[in-house]
């Protein structure tokens, strides 16, 4: 599917999803954010991690640094402002941590990006606790649920457009190139460097976003809350059930997902976690492409001789 | 007077205690089709690795076209018209020869002039290999000796002035051998293009090469036409520990 | 003066503990991954499930934990076994290249996280627990320790000093540090990859093991005790420098004091940004590692 199709597509989608709130109660209407709201992570995380196979577990603390900006700014603010300034505020965190630590082996990048969400958790407690004399925060004045539902559905889908046109750009052969073999990259003149900060940014900058525009669904916000590793879990999972290569794949599996986690989250807070911890080891190991690479197999698959090396990933073959 | 396209002033490449190049001077102009021999060890790929950018001299300077680009980053090399290919060929498995050659030309060869219509896009570049007919083809999925011309054929992408090709022979038949010493004459006379070779097959080489440098431990023992290198009594002896002597 | 001395010997002492934990959960990553390229990022985890078997046979039979910590070695060995054949025995056959092996260990480790984890929370509840061991205070040079913190100090340089002499003297040993620099050169020479793998996959745990039955000594533990320790394992790899175990050893206990004088200058949130930022500075710095030549 070419870009501009797939943008129309998504933009297509998107309006059709905006009359939700008139058709859907309550109940369908939160479920439905929440779907739009791992739908969203999902494809921002496959933006970057997908195509360079750099597998980054930062997603946590993205998402916590866009809900505080939020915390922060919804009372004096105006919401958009919230919203762009969490991703804004992500990206550039992104940016300077990806400066410092992309140029690493991705074993030491992934643990690193892991350690990321802890690293700002502290730091904001330590922040609200000093300046603010406060652990947690109450959020008042926020737009109603029907602001917040299509705040969600519009960087849900803004995720899921840019990232068509990353794929069809300079951007994401770059980005391909890099997960294909870097240095054969660079010596064909991709300032690797650049690129993978660039990616890493821009697929923070929706997780960001995304964080913002659901924070305000919590009164009351302390960093535990936001900063919570299960996100980073359910992202990376729901990416790799759909095969992060793919467009549509963490699409339709982050509805499922997300459904599922909505039900079971509440009333099994540690079973459904355990749970999903095996579901991807069980994935890893037997299905590492994905449901997308079922499909896959039917096509004329790649010969997997030769010896070139510095092929594959966290999702293909 | 050509010009000189890419120059290495005592060029010195160290790992720990091991030195891999010791002071080596190469000048390539326009044009020049040179070859670089050696036995094995004798850091052939190393010094290519210092041309490209993908390792650091520990001593020397690099230059190209006059600028010096001493510790710049590979990407910066391309940029100015230095391209290669590796050993093994190290090709975009997942995507298809075309868009293997595509990448090249997205990125270093975005802003390079190309003086020969080979060069236009992917199709010319593929239809120069005669790799025409594979342009689809996932990359993975080609056999060996086809994977080198699309090795070729990357570099190719980045329209470079210089191409440094790392062994291309390895492996092949004789027949093939003498194709691909008619190919790389054919770069440098058709297309313009300064070739650098390593070769092991020094025979094929000493054939189609105008120079030959051959290097020992490191360091360069011999640096002029065939016909005289073959003769150099340093270069005869570096070999009687080694593989066949140039003859 | 008395107080000050006091106060410098304490935070060295504690500097040294920390470190010595860190050095131990370090050694086995660094085994693991310098010889595997297996990133378990689960790792910490498994001294959570250590410093666990310590309480409970404390707490059930009575039985010192100086005495339960061989029983705790082997216990996370067994463990260690079980889950690189499960886990990453599949993983590391059926991968293309080294960076798919790293990427898709990684997610496994991930997941493996979690499970663990949660199954803690879930058998032994999120409350913090802790049992009372040899905390009465002795004196040092004017200055009064818990009893069980220094033993906990000599145990963990202890171990670690067994390990390093393991590898360094031993028929073993030597085949762990040969593969890690060449792992074909070993095979070639008859060194079973199929054995040595799992085994030192096994030791890694079982020292995080040790690490945390030594942790529950002299604090308080919980399920999610592990996680941080995965972290600070890698910035002492980085530190010490990869497949260097007396490294990893040294590097520890530097981190180790480096955290806590740091954080009692400025405040105990900072650790993990000290941490950080002392391995973003060694990346500039020295990238090899500070005792790399």
């Amino acid at each position: 599917m070419s870009a501009a199709r797939a943008v129309v597509a998504t933009g297509a989608a998107a309006l059709v999803l905006a009359a939700a709130p008139w058709l859907l109660s309550d109940f369908l209407l939160s479920l439905t954010v929440a779907c739009l709201m791992y739908a969203g992570l999902a494809v921002s995380w496959a933006m970057f991690s997908g195509p360079t196979h750099y597998l980054s577990l930062a997603t946590a603390a993205f998402f916590g640094l866009g809900a505080y900006v939020t915390a922060w700014g919804v009372a004096t603010l105006p919401w958009a402002l919230c919203v762009a300034g969490g991703g804004l505020v992500a990206a550039v965190f992104a940016a300077l941590v990806g400066a410092a630590v992309l140029h690493l082996r991705g074993a030491y990048f992934a643990v690193l990006t892991f350690g990321l969400g802890e690293l700002v958790r502290h730091a904001i407690t330590y922040f609200e606790k000093s300046y603010f004399r406060t652990v947690g925060r109450v959020l008042t004045k926020t737009p109603d649920a029907t602001t917040v539902y299509l705040t969600v559905l519009g960087v849900a889908a803004a995720a899921v457009a840019v990232a068509a046109v990353v794929r069809a750009s300079r951007l994401g052969l770059a980005l391909r190139g890099i997960g294909g073999d870097e240095e054969r990259a660079q010596t064909l003149g991709v300032s690797t460097r650049r690129m993978k900060i660039a990616g890493f940014a821009l697929s923070a900058f929706f997780a960001g976003a995304m964080g913002a525009a659901v924070a305000v669904r919590w009164t009351y916000i302390d960093p535990p809350a936001v900063f919570n590793p299960f996100i980073g879990l359910q992202t990376v999972l729901i990416a790799m059930v759909g095969g992060a290569a793919t467009l549509g794949g963490p699409l339709a599996s982050a509805v499922v997902f997300s459904l599922f986690t909505e039900f079971l989250r509440l009333r099994f807070p540690y079973a459904f976690l355990l749970v999903l911890g095996t579901l991807l080891i069980v994935l890893v190991l037997y299905l590492p492409g994905g449901l997308a690479s079922l499909v896959e197999r039917r096509r004329p698959a790649a010969a997997a001789g030769g010896a070139a090396r510095g092929a594959g990933g966290p999702t293909r073959g | 007077m050509a010009d000189v396209l890419l120059a290495a002033r005592g060029v010195s490449v160290r790992f720990g205690g091991l030195i891999a190049v010791d002071g080596v001077d190469l000048e390539v102009s326009e044009r020049e089709l040179i070859g670089i021999i050696g036995p094995n060890g004798a850091g052939k790929t190393t010094l290519f690795h210092t041309l490209s950018g993908l390792v650091r001299p520990t001593a020397g300077r690099l230059s190209v076209r006059g600028r010096d680009l001493t510790g710049r980053p590979p990407h910066v090399f391309a940029a100015h018209g230095v391209a290669r290919t590796f050993q093994t060929p190290r090709v975009f498995r997942e995507m298809t020869a075309e868009a293997n050659v595509r990448f090249g030309l997205e990125f270093a060869g975005r802003r390079r002039a190309h003086p020969h219509d080979a060069f236009d896009d992917a199709r010319s570049i593929l239809a120069f290999l005669g790799l025409a007919e594979v342009a689809s083809v996932p990359a993975g999925a080609l056999t060996p000796a086809r994977q080198r011309l699309l090795e070729i054929g990357m570099a190719f992408g980045a329209r470079p002035d210089v191409l440094l090709l790392d062994e291309v022979a390895a492996g092949l038949t004789e027949r093939e051998l003498e194709t691909t010493a008619q190919l790389i004459r054919r770069v440098r006379d058709e297309l313009g293009v300064a070739v650098v070779w390593i070769e092991h097959a020094v025979r094929a080489l000493m054939g189609v090469v105008e120079r030959v440098l051959v290097l020992h431990q490191g360091r360069k023992i011999a640096d002029g036409s065939p016909a005289l290198v073959a003769r150099d009594r340093a270069v005869t002896e570096a070999y009687l520990g080694g593989e066949e002597p140039p003859a | 003066m008395e107080i000050g001395r006091t106060l410098w010997l304490d935070l060295t002492l504690a500097g040294l503990i920390t470190g010595g934990m860190y050095a131990l959960v370090a050694v086995g990553l660094n085994l693991q991954y310098g010889l595997m390229r297996v990133m378990n990022i689960a790792h910490g985890e498994f001294l959570m499930v250590g410093a666990y078997l310590a309480y409970w046979a404390y707490t059930l039979t009575g039985v010192s934990p100086l005495l339960t910590l061989p029983a705790v070695f082997v216990a996370l060995f067994l463990i260690g076994l079980l889950v690189f054949r499960l886990c990453f025995r599949r993983i590391a056959r059926a991968s293309p290249s080294v960076e798919v092996l790293e990427a898709r260990s990684l997610l496994v480790g991930f997941g493996l996280m979690f499970l663990i984890q949660n199954g803690a929370y879930l058998a032994w509840g999120a409350d913090l627990r802790g049992y009372e061991y040899l905390a009465r205070p002795v004196e040092i040079a004017g200055a009064r320790f818990g009893a069980n913190r220094l033993v906990v100090f000599a145990f963990a340089v202890g171990v670690s000093l067994v390990l390093l002499a393991l590898l360094r003297f031993t028929l073993f040993g030597k085949a762990v540090r040969a593969m890690m620099q060449s792992p074909r050169g070993a095979q070639l020479v008859g060194i079973d990859v199929g054995l040595l793998h799992p085994v030192v996959f096994g030791v890694g745990l079982a020292l995080a093991g040790v690490a945390g039955a030594l942790l529950s000594m002299i604090y308080e533990i919980s399920p999610a005790m592990g996680e941080p320790y995965t972290v600070t394992a890698l910035i002492v790899i980085t530190l010490g420098g990869l497949g260097s175990a007396p490294g990893s050893l040294l590097g520890g206990l530097l981190l180790g004091l480096v955290e806590t004088y740091g954080t009692h200058v400025s405040n105990p949130s900072m650790k993990m940004l000290l941490s950080y930022g002392v391995f973003v500075l060694v990346l500039i710095l020295r990238p090899r590692g500070l005792f790399a030549r």
